[in-house]
C-alpha cells in the first residue's frame, strides 16, 4: 500500500504563550517545536499498516525550513521517504490553505490511503484532513480506531459519542483522520535516527491560495485556573459543588 | 634421569595444555574493541593494594570465608618461588634447593601452608557441606577437587618436612606434590580458578568510580551491546574472570525478590557464549531479555564483586542494543515520550514548575550574584512532597546565608534515559543541559536528588563538562557542624541509604552526621551503608507497575520497619517515593521522611532560636 | 436567516442541537433548524417548540444511516435552495466528520469549536480557543455567504433555548441524491460488550483513596458514582489490598484516564496516580487533608470529612 501521512510542526507545549505583537499570532521566535501529537498516532497508524501490508509510508508536511525536524523525526520512525511543502509563511494559515499545500504535494502521487490526525495542538480546526479529502476527490472518515484493508476497500472503525462505535465500508482510495491514543507510539530508534539522514525529501513550492479566515484578534481568556475550595457544611459545600459542577464546569446536567 | 625426562613431558604436556587454554582466552579479550583504561592510576594501585594483596572485599563482607580464602590466597603467592625453585630441580636446570636462603624460605613457608591448609578445608566443608546458598544448587565437584589438590600440596609440603631426604618416601611425596600441581595447572584455564591468573588484572582495569557506562559514538554508528562481538575487552574479561562466588547474586534486589534477574547467571551466560565461540550470537539468545529490564542499576552486584566484574556495562549495554532496535518495555517507551517531548520523566506542563519556582520565591541564577545552582531535577519541579523538602532546605540554605537560584529551564537529566540503553535521547538531554549551564555560568552545583548527582557529576564527565556537583546532605552537614544542638526532643529513626547516594556517590556519613545532630537516635537495617537495599526504582523501574515477585520495595520497607523505628528518613525523591508507596500498601503509620525535612523541622524547633535564623 | 443543522440517532435528538439552536437565536435574525435522516420527522415536533422560523425535514433513502457524502451532498442542495448566511452546527463527532467537507464542496469559510459571537463592524466574528484552551482568537470568516459555524459543546446552554409561542411551521424537502456517489456503507453503531472495566472510556469516575478507611465504606463512593452515572476507580493501596480489583486501579501502565470529570474521595495524590488521570477535564478534589497534593491540580475542592461530605453531595445530585 502507498500510504501518505500529513504531519504539522507545532510549538511545543512547554513553550511559554505570549501574543506578538500583531495581536495575530504567538510570539514564536528561538520557540521550541515538536510533531503534532493527534498526528504522531496517524503515523503510528500508517507504519503499523505498511508492516501488515508492504508498501511505503510517505509524510508528507508544509511550512517554513524548521518543518525539516518533524519530517525528519517522521523518518526517524519509520517513513521510507517525505514530501516538504516549503513555505516561509502557513505557520498561522487557516485550514483550507495548509489542505490546498497538501493536495499539491500528493496530487501526482496516487496513494492508496492517506492518513491525517484529528487536528492540531495550536490552531485546533480539526478541518485540514476532511478539506484534504475533498480536493483529492476521495472518501473520508474520521475518528478511526481501527482500520481493515482488504479486496481494494477499506473497514473502518470509527468512534461516536457515548460509548458508541460503528464500523464503515468504503473504497480505496481513502483518507482517514485517526483518532488520538489508539495505539502505543513507538519512539526513533537510534538505528531509525541514522537511517533517516540518508532517506529522500523532496521538495515543492505551495500554491497560492486565498485564506478563509482572519484571526483579528489573539488574547488570553480573563479566568486563570485555580483550584476553588468550596467551604460550608457539608450539606452546603454539596449543593454549592453540584451548581458549579452544572453551570460552571458543565460536566453534569 | 628419567624422572627429569618425566618431569618435562608432563610439563609440555600440562603446561601446554594450560598455556594452550589461556591463549584462547587472551585471544578472546585481545579480538573484543578494546576499551581498557588506567585512568586514576595511583587509585587503582591502591585499591589493588587493599583489595587483591590484603583480599579487603572477601574478608569484609564475609569475614571468615574471607579470611579463609586470604590464607589460600597468600599461600599460593608465598609458594611461588619455592614451586619455581623445585621445579627447576626436577627439570634438570639449576638446583638451589641446597642453599641457606631456600631452607629458611621453606621454613618460613610452614605456617603459611597450615593456614592455607586449613583454609582450604574450611572452604571445602563450607562448600559440601554446608552448600550455602550463594553457590548455587549443585555442589561443583570440580572445586572440591580443585580443593582437595589444595590440600594435598599443602600437607604433602608439610610432609617432606617429616620425611628424610633422598628415601622413597621422599620421592614419592615430591611427585604426588608436582603431579598435583600440574593437573592443577589444566585445569585452572577451563574452571573458575582462571581467577587465580585473571583476577588482579581484572580488579586493576576496574573503573575507580561504579557504573562507568560511557558513551555511545555516533559517528562510528555505535548501537550498543547486540552481539557477543560488540562486548568490548574489559567485558569479555570480565566474564572469563568471573569466580561464581555469588556475592552479586545474593545482593541482587531483583533475585531477593524472586525475580528471575541474577547477575552471577548473567556473567556466566556471557562466559559460555563466548567460549563456544557463538560471536555472532544476540545478547537476547544469550539471555532472556525480560530479565535485563529487571535490574534497578543499584550496583550492588558491581560493588560486592570482589574480582573486578563490571556488571552495570554489560547490562546497560545490552539494554541498548535493545532499545536501539525499538525493544524497550511499552512502559518505557511512554517516558521516553515523556522526556523528548516535555522534558521530563512524567511528561507534566512546564508552567507547574513554574508554580514552584515562583512560589518558593527562587531567584533566576545569576553568576554574579549566587554561588550554587540548585538542580530542581524532575521530582523537584512537579512532585509535591519532594518540593516540600526542597523548601526545607532553601529555608537553611538562606538562614546559612548561602546565595543561590535556578535555572529559568531546566530539562531532565536523562538519568531514565541513560539506565535504560536510550544513549540518544540520553545525549540529545545531555548536550542540551550542559549547554544552558555553561551559556549560565554555573560553577557549583547543588542537588537533593543523588540521581541528578551522578548524572550530571559523572556521566556529564564524558561529554568535556567538569562541574562540582553536591548533594544537600553533604551541603547542610557542612553548614551546620559547628552548631551545638541543645534540648533537642529524641527520636529513633532508621535512614534508608539512596544507592545512587550511599553506594555510588560513598556519602553515608552525613546523614547520619545531621540526623545524630538533630535528635535522631539511629537503628540501622538490615543493608545499610554502601551497601543498601534497593528501593526498586531505579533503572526506569518507576514507571513499572506490573513487577513479578515481590516488589522491591515492598521488601525494603520491610526490612526498615523491622528496625522499630517510627520514622523513615530518607534522600532521595524516587526512594522517598516507593516508600510512602510501599507505606500506603502496607497501610501503614510509619513517617516517611526527607532529610531535608527533617532537618529543617528540628532546626525550627530548637528552643532559643527564631525560625530561620542560623 | 441562520440554518441550524440539528443531529439526531434513531428519533432521538442530540442534545447539543438545543445549543447550537440557542446560539443561532442569541446570534440575531431569524433562525431555522434542518433535521436530516431517517426518522427525522420524529424529533421534528420537539423542534418546533422553539422559537425558529420553521423546522425543515429531510428524509431520503441514501440518508437512512449518517454518512459523510450523503449529508453533504444534502446539505449542499439545501443550502443552496434556502440561502441561509450562515450555518449553524453543534460540534459533535458526526458534524467534525462532514462539515469540512461541505465547506470545501460550497467553497465556504468553516469556522469551527466555537465559544461566543460578538457583533464587529457590521458583521460578526466569531470566538474560539486555541492552543488548547490557552489563548481565545476573534475569528472573522472570509468570503460570501454562506458561512459555516460549529459551536463547542457545552459553550451555550441547551436549556437557554427561546420556546416560541406556537409551534413552528414544519416543511418536508424533496432531495435529490445519487446513491452511487455515497462511497461510505455504515453498519449498524453498536455500543462494545463490556468484558472488562475500561476506565480510559469512561466519561466520568469516582475514584477512592487511603481516606475510604474500608472495604465496608466503598458503598459511600459507590452510590456517588451511581449519581453521577460514573465508574467506581482506585489508587494503587486499594487495589494492592484487594478491596477493588487491579482492573479498578488508575495510575498504573496503561490505566491513564481523561474523563470529563473525576472526583477523587480520599486520595492525597502521589505523584503516580496524578500522572495517570492529569488529563481529566475537570476534577474534584474531597480529602480532609488540606494540603493533599491532590487539591494543587484539582478544580474545585472540598476540605472535610468525605463520611459527611459524599452522602451530602449524592443526595444533592439526586434529589
Amino acid at each position: 500500500m502507498k500510504i501518505a501521512v500529513c504531519v504539522k510542526q507545532v510549538v511545543s507545549r512547554e513553550w511559554h504563550l505570549r501574543v506578538a505583537d500583531s495581536k495575530t499570532w504567538i510570539r514564536d521566535q528561538d520557540a521550541s517545536y515538536e510533531l503534532n501529537e493527534p498526528d504522531a498516532y496517524a503515523l503510528e497508524e500508517g507504519l503499523r499498516l505498511k508492516e501488515k501490508h508492504g508498501g511505503e509510508v510517505i509524510v508528507v508536511s508544509a511550512g517554513p525550513a524548521r518543518v525539516s525536524q518533524v519530517i525528519r523525526e517522521a523518518l526517524a520512525r519509520g517513513a521510507d521517504r517525505a514530501i516538504h511543502v516549503e513555505v516561509e509563511g502557513l505557520v498561522d494559515a487557516d485550514a483550507f490553505v495548509t489542505a490546498e499545500a497538501l493536495a499539491a504535494a500528493l496530487s501526482d502521487e496516487r496513494c492508496d490511503l492517506v492518513l491525517t490526525g484529528l487536528q492540531s495542538d495550536d490552531s485546533g480546526f480539526a478541518q485540514t484532513g476532511v478539506l484534504l479529502a475533498e480536493k483529492l476527490g476521495m472518501p473520508h472518515g474520521t475518528i478511526i480506531m481501527d482500520v481493515q484493508v482488504a479486496d481494494g476497500g477499506l473497514r473502518v472503525k470509527r468512534e461516536l459519542e457515548g460509548g458508541w462505535f460503528q464500523w464503515i465500508a468504503m473504497p480505496l482510495p481513502a483518507l482517514l483522520a485517526i483518532q488520538s491514543g489508539i495505539n502505543q507510539l513507538r519512539y526513533a530508534t537510534l538505528k531509525g535516527i541514522m537511517a533517516a539522514k540518508k532517506k529522500d525529501v523532496k521538495k515543492i513550492a505551495a500554491p497560492s491560495v486565498a485564506p478563509r479566515q482572519q484571526i483579528l484578534n489573539l488574547y488570553f481568556p480573563e479566568k486563570k485556573k485555580a483550584t476553588q475550595l468550596i467551604s460550608g457544611s457539608p450539606a452546603e459545600a454539596a449543593r454549592e459543588l453540584v451548581r458549579r459542577l452544572r453551570d460552571e464546569a458543565r460536566v453534569i446536567q | 634421569m628419567i624422572e627429569i625426562l618425566a618431569l618435562w613431558l608432563l610439563l609440555l604436556i600440562f603446561g601446554g595444555s594450560f598455556v594452550a587454554q589461556v591463549a584462547r582466552r587472551v585471544r578472546l579479550v585481545a579480538a573484543a574493541p578494546n576499551n581498557f583504561s588506567l585512568d586514576l592510576l595511583g587509585f587503582r594501585i591502591r585499591r589493588f593494594v587493599t583489595d587483591v594483596v590484603f583480599q579487603r572485599k572477601t574478608i569484609v563482607e564475609r569475614p571468615f570465608v574471607g579470611l579463609a580464602h586470604a590464607f589460600v590466597f597468600w599461600g599460593f603467592v608465598a609458594f611461588a618461588g619455592f614451586t619455581a625453585t623445585e621445579f627447576l630441580k626436577g627439570l634438570g636446570i639449576v638446583d638451589l634447593t641446597g642453599t641457606a636462603w631456600f631452607h629458611a624460605y621453606r621454613l618460613a613457608l610452614a605456617p603459611f601452608a597450615v593456614a592455607a591448609l586449613a583454609g582450604i578445608v574450611f572452604l571445602v566443608i563450607r562448600r559440601g557441606i554446608v552448600r550455602p546458598v550463594a553457590l548455587g544448587t549443585h555442589v561443583s565437584i570440580e572445586s572440591i577437587v580443585i580443593g582437595l589438590f589444595i590440600a594435598i600440596l599443602m600437607v604433602t609440603f608439610l610432609l617432606d618436612f617429616r620425611l628424610e631426604e633422598g628415601t622413597p618416601a621422599a620421592r614419592v611425596n615430591w611427585w604426588a606434590h608436582a603431579c598435583v600441581i600440574l593437573a592443577f595447572l589444566s585445569l585452572i584455564p577451563a574452571s573458575k580458578h582462571l581467577h587465580l591468573v585473571l583476577s588482579p588484572v581484572t580488579v586493576f582495569l576496574k573503573s575507580p568510580v561504579l557504573g562507568t557506562v560511557p558513551n555511545l559514538d555516533f559517528e562510528k554508528e555505535e548501537v550498543g551491546t547486540e552481539a557477543i562481538k560488540d562486548l568490548k575487552s574489559k567485558q569479555v574479561l570480565d566474564a572469563l574472570t568471573c569466580v561464581e562466588c555469588g556475592r552479586c547474586q545474593v545482593n541482587c534486589p531483583a533475585w531477593e525478590s524472586d525475580k528471575a534477574l541474577n547477575p552471577k547467571t548473567l556473567i556466566l551466560q556471557t562466559k559460555d557464549a563466548l567460549l563456544a565461540g557463538s560471536r555472532d550470537a544476540k545478547m537476547v539468545d544469550v539471555f532472556d531479555p525480560g530479565v535485563l529490564w529487571q535490574c534497578t542499576t543499584c550496583g550492588a552486584c558491581e560493588n560486592q564483586c570482589p574480582v573486578g566484574i563490571e556488571h552495570l556495562p554489560l547490562i546497560i549495554g545490552a539494554r541498548r542494543g535493545l532499545v536501539s532496535n525499538g525493544e524497550a518495555p511499552d512502559y518505557l517507551g511512554n517516558v521516553y515520550n515523556h522526556m523528548e517531548r516535555r522534558g521530563n520523566i512524567w511528561g507534566l506542563g512546564y508552567d507547574q514548575r513554574q508554580k514552584f519556582v515562583e512560589s518558593a520565591g527562587l531567584e533566576i541564577f545569576a553568576a554574579a550574584k549566587h554561588e550554587w545552582l540548585i538542580w530542581l531535577g524532575c521530582a523537584g519541579a512537579f512532585e509535591a512532597d519532594f518540593q516540600k523538602s526542597l523548601r526545607s532546605l532553601f529555608a537553611i540554605l538562606s538562614a546559612h546565608g548561602v546565595r543561590f537560584g535556578v535555572l529559568a529551564k531546566e530539562r531532565c537529566t536523562g538519568d531514565v534515559a541513560k539506565r535504560t540503553g536510550n544513549e540518544y535521547l540520553f545525549q540529545e538531554l545531555a548536550t542540551q543541559n550542559i549547554a544552558d549551564l555553561k551559556a549560565a555560568g554555573v560553577t557549583k552545583i547543588l542537588t537533593s536528588c543523588p540521581h541528578c548527582l551522578k548524572t550530571i557529576g559523572d556521566d556529564y564527565r564524558r561529554f568535556g563538562y567538569e562541574v562540582q556537583v553536591v548533594h544537600s546532605a553533604v551541603m547542610v552537614a557542612e553548614l551546620t557542624r559547628a552548631l551545638r544542638a541543645t534540648d533537642i526532643e529524641s527520636e529513633v529513626v532508621t535512614f534508608h541509604d539512596p544507592c545512587y547516594l550511599g553506594r555510588y556517590a560513598g556519602r553515608t556519613g552525613e546523614p547520619r552526621e545531621l540526623l545524630g545532630r538533630f535528635g535522631g537516635e539511629l537503628t540501622e537495617p538490615a543493608r545499610n551503608r554502601e551497601n543498601p537495599f534497593c528501593c526498586g526504582a531505579g533503572g526506569g523501574l518507576l514507571f513499572e507497575e506490573k513487577e513479578k515477585g515481590t516488589r522491591i520495595s515492598d521488601v525494603r520497607f520491610g526490612q526498615l520497619r523491622a528496625t522499630g523505628a517510627g520514622t523513615i528518613v530518607t534522600a532521595c525523591p524516587f526512594c522517598s517515593i516507593m516508600l510512602k508507596g510501599s507505606q500506603a500498601s502496607a497501610q501503614s503509620e510509619i513517617q516517611v521522611v526527607d532529610l531535608m525535612t527533617f532537618v529543617n523541622g528540628r532546626l525550627q524547633r530548637m528552643p532559643g532560636r527564631t525560625p530561620g535564623s542560623p | 436567516m441562520i440554518l441550524v443543522v440539528a443531529e439526531q440517532l434513531d428519533g432521538r435528538l442530540n442534545r447539543a442541537s438545543w445549543e447550537a439552536i440557542a446560539a443561532a437565536q442569541q446570534t440575531g435574525g431569524p433562525v431555522k433548524v434542518v433535521v436530516l435522516g431517517a426518522q427525522a420527522g420524529a424529533v421534528a415536533a420537539d423542534l418546533a417548540a422553539a422559537d425558529v422560523a420553521e423546522v425543515l425535514v429531510a428524509e431520503h433513502p441514501s440518508l437512512e444511516r449518517y454518512t459523510a457524502d450523503g449529508y453533504v451532498l444534502a446539505l449542499a442542495q439545501i443550502a443552496g435552495a434556502e440561502q441561509p448566511e450562515l450555518v449553524a452546527l453543534p460540534h459533535t463527532y458526526q458534524t467534525r466528520d462532514f462539515a469540512p467537507k461541505l465547506a470545501a464542496r460550497l467553497d465556504r469559510a468553516l469556522i469551527t469549536d466555537c465559544i461566543g459571537v460578538r457583533p464587529h463592524d457590521g458583521g460578526r466574528v466569531f470566538v474560539r480557543a486555541m492552543f488548547q484552551g490557552k489563548l481565545y482568537a476573534d475569528v472573522l470568516p472570509a468570503g460570501p455567504a454562506p458561512h459555516i459555524v460549529t459551536f463547542q459543546i457545552g459553550a451555550y446552554r441547551a436549556d437557554a433555548v427561546a420556546r416560541g409561542s406556537s409551534a413552528a411551521p414544519t416543511r418536508a424537502l424533496s432531495l435529490t441524491i445519487d446513491a452511487s456517489a455515497v462511497r461510505q456503507k455504515p453498519e449498524a453503531p453498536f455500543k462494545e460488550a463490556k468484558q472488562a472495566v475500561d476506565l480510559s472510556q469512561a466519561e466520568r469516575i469516582v475514584a477512592v483513596g487511603r481516606g475510604i478507611k474500608g472495604q465496608e465504606h466503598l458503598a459511600v463512593a459507590e452510590k456517588l458514582a451511581a449519581a453521577l452515572g460514573a465508574e467506581l476507580a482506585a489508587s494503587r493501596p486499594i487495589c494492592d489490598a484487594g478491596w477493588l480489583p487491579m482492573d479498578r486501579q488508575v495510575g498504573s501502565s496503561g490505566q491513564t484516564v481523561a474523563p470529563k470529570l473525576y472526583v477523587a474521595l480520599g486520595i492525597s495524590g502521589a505523584i503516580q496516580h496524578l500522572v495517570g488521570m492529569k488529563g481529566s477535564s475537570t476534577i474534584v478534589a474531597i480529602n480532609k487533608d488540606p494540603d493533599a497534593p491532590m487539591f494543587e491540580v484539582a478544580d474545585y475542592g472540598i476540605v472535610g470529612d468525605l463520611f459527611e461530605i459524599v452522602p451530602a453531595l449524592t443526595k444533592a445530585l439526586n434529589g
